[in-house]
């Protein structure tokens, strides 16, 4: 993941902006593309140069020391001859030189913050460099990079068993960062496949030893915990380098076949609240009523104690008043109060004056006709009697008795006439 | 001159380039390799860095050293008490024996894989065979990878150079009729306690009816007990009134109180009556005398 060869032709420009900017190149990647657009950096130069040189000398030596001890002795010859005679060795010098100035471009590459390069130098692990600025000998260095900062993440929704045999959907959701870039490069092929395959296998797991209820509702919490901190037992003995920020269940639920009879729980426990809802409303509509008409109960048992006393209260009074006339002129008193009575109730009754005594024989009375009359007086008279049809002894009799006398006459009269109407 | 000594500089680096690329290799830290001198293994296990061999006679096999899934195929297994399930594994496999690796199966990923999967899958239905499926689910379910793993690893050693690292189940599901007749049986169970709760309801609503129904009965029959009290007392007050006044002469009240009741009783118009002219009352109307008034005159 290092530097690419086609860009080979960039080198010099990522490599100088890249030593104004250092670190501070925040947006993830490579900065080579950013720097790519500024040609002809100046500041950046003034720094190249030594490195360059010192590379340059050092791949010298090297290549001196190496074309020494491989098998063409003609490698001394080289050496030897840069020295005596430079016009034949003109063209493969600067050949050689230009080579090494454009491999020793190649090895400068940038580490961004989020990111750190691991180094393998001819294969073998060497290093791993933190962000900004780094060379490495090209060809001989190979520089894998890291993304150590991003968060990456990983969601499955599955079916699964759970302990009492039932099945439950699950919606989990795993955030992990690389913790260790060697071991995340070098340890495991597909790093991402296995902590999907790991999740996977933790969250049935889990899900496999926790009954289905606390699944659906309070073990939601516990199960993401023992979740996570299997899955980081997997990693961990896998070498994968990842370490595991959070699960999150996002959702447990039933299985789509039998949602509607979960629903259905839900409802009922609602339909549950509402009847005893419905049934407190009843007692909170019936016991003020109760009470109102209890409350009247009592107020009108008051009120008839009260009443009762009063009118005792009332007729003691008008008793006494009475009494205290009566000792004054008990026989005036007495006679008055006997005829008024006497008055109002023979003024208001239909009467019979007849003398007994001197008839022997019983006469006949039509009672019940006379009663049925004047009961009758409003009805479309059930019985056909009426004055015409009085014995007419009695009547005969009646007007003798009364005749004599205006004013019992006057009453008679005006009473037998209400009897007519 | 110059051209023929360049071109002779040139061709010489060119060749040393060649023998380069042929004699010096690279192992990279991901790698293991072996070195073969005509096809025998002269060299084992070769660690990551640059190496040497003699070209052409001298080849070099690499193999992956990391850690490899092998994602088996779905399958059914039978349990102790004979119930299907679909059984979704992987294996976690590493190359540690590269000439074992590469004497087993010439250095074959897919070869390895496999001889590696039906020995997983034999172990895995042996191990399944030998639980019940709760105890597969729920209480045994490390036990069913490690011993496996554990017994596989031991002989994949031997045999291919390869350690089992992990073997994982992914899932363990109920085949597909299987599966029906349980949503069937959640489903009776959701609606068992549904309908608990609506009886619940039911129960603890008639329950407050019935509260609120007694308590009412209670307060109408407080009421009227208070009531009755009250009544009495007014009757009694009233009683005594009476006969505190009416006690101050006897007869005098006896007098009044008939008259009252003569009063009270023909205020109604339904009654006739009929009478005697020599009574009391029609004294006069017989004889204005005052002397004679008992005499009965015609």
């Amino acid at each position: 993941m290092a530097w690419n060869e086609p860009g080979g032709g960039n080198q010099h420009d990522p490599w100088s902006s890249g030593g104004r900017r250092g670190g501070n190149d925040g947006d993830g990647n490579r900065g080579s593309n950013n720097g790519g657009g500024n040609n002809g950096n100046k500041g950046g130069n003034n720094q190249g140069p030594p490195d360059l040189d010192e590379a340059l000398k050092k791949f010298q030596d090297k290549l001196n020391s190496m074309l020494g001890g491989g098998k063409k002795g003609g490698g001394k010859k080289t050496g030897g001859g840069s020295d005596k005679n430079r016009n034949p060795f003109a063209l493969p010098g600067l050949l050689v030189v230009v080579a090494l100035a454009i491999w020793a471009a190649m090895g400068f590459y940038l580490v961004d913050q989020s990111e750190r390069g691991v180094v393998l130098r001819f294969g073998e692990y060497q290093d791993t460099v933190n962000p900004g600025l780094q060379w490495n000998p090209p060809l001989i260095d190979d520089v894998r990079m890291v993304n150590v900062t991003r968060v990456r993440s990983l969601s499955q929704t599955q079916s699964m068993l759970t302990r009492d045999e039932n099945i439950v959907e699950v919606e989990i959701s795993a955030q992990y960062q690389v913790a260790n870039p060697r071991d995340f490069v070098l340890n495991v092929r597909d790093p991402a496949i296995s902590i999907e395959n790991a999740l996977d296998s933790a969250l049935r797991h889990v899900v496999g030893g926790t009954d289905m209820i606390d699944i659906l509702t309070s073990g939601r919490e516990i199960l993401g915990s023992s979740v996570a901190s299997r899955l980081q037992s997997y990693l961990d003995n896998y070498g994968a380098g990842i370490r595991l920020q959070t699960i999150n269940i996002e959702s447990t639920s039933a299985p789509e076949p039998v949602i509607d009879a979960f629903d259905d729980v839900i409802r009922a426990r609602e339909d549950r609240q509402r009847t005893i809802n419905q049934g407190i409303a009843y007692a909170n509509a019936i016991i003020p009523e109760a009470q109102g008409q209890a409350q009247r109960i009592v107020e009108q048992g008051q009120g008839y104690r009260e009443s009762v006393v009063a009118e005792a209260q009332g007729q003691a009074n008008r008793f006494n008043s009475l009494l205290t006339e009566y000792t004054n002129a008990p026989d005036i008193m007495r006679e008055r109060m006997y005829l008024d009575t006497m008055e109002d109730v023979l003024g208001n009754s239909p009467k019979v004056l007849l003398d007994v005594s001197e008839n022997a024989p019983l006469m006949y009375l039509p009672l019940d006709q006379m009663r049925g009359r004047s009961g009758n007086q409003g009805r479309s008279s059930s019985s056909d009697s009426s004055d015409e049809q009085l014995d007419p002894n009695v009547l005969e009799r009646l007007r003798n008795t009364q005749g004599s006398s205006s004013s019992s006459s006057n009453t008679n009269s005006s009473s037998i006439r209400r009897e007519g109407r | 001159m110059i051209n023929n000594r360049s071109l002779l500089i040139v061709g010489g680096l060119a060749a040393v380039a060649w023998l380069a690329s042929n004699t010096l290799y690279v192992v990279d830290e991901t790698e293991r390799a072996v070195k073969l001198r005509f096809g025998e293994v002269i060299e084992e296990n070769i660690q990551p860095g640059l190496h040497a061999k003699v070209p052409i006679a001298q080849t070099i096999r690499k193999f992956d050293t990391r850690l490899l899934t092998l994602d088996t195929d779905t399958s059914r297994y039978l349990t102790l008490e004979q119930k299907a399930v679909i059984v979704d594994s992987y294996v976690k496999w590493q190359v540690v024996n590269p000439t074992r690796y590469y004497e087993a199966t010439a250095g074959d990923e897919l070869m390895a894989i496999r001889l590696i999967q039906p020995r997983v899958d034999e172990s895995l239905r042996n191990e399944f065979g030998r639980l019940n499926l709760q105890e597969i689910i729920a209480e045994r379910r490390d036990d069913l990878m490690t011993g496996p793993t554990e017994e596989l690893d031991e002989i994949m050693r031997e045999e291919l150079g390869v350690a089992i690292r992990d073997i994982r189940i992914k899932r363990i599901d109920l085949p597909e009729d299987v599966s029906a007749a349980v949503f069937e049986r959640m489903r009776s169970e959701r609606e068992r306690e549904a309908r608990e709760w609506r009886a619940q309801g039911q129960e603890e609503a008639e329950r407050i009816r019935a509260n609120a129904d007694r308590r009412r009965q209670v307060l109408l029959a407080q009421a009227n007990e208070r009531s009755e009290t009250l009544r009495g007392e007014g009757d009694a007050q009233a009683a005594a009134i009476f006969s505190e006044a009416y006690g101050q002469d006897q007869e005098f009240f006896s007098f009044w109180r008939s008259l009252e009741a003569y009063r009270e009783s023909f205020s109604d118009d339904g009654n006739l009556m009929v009478l005697e002219p020599n009574s009391d009352f029609f004294r006069y109307l017989r004889n204005a005398e005052p002397e004679s008034g008992e005499d009965n005159g015609g």
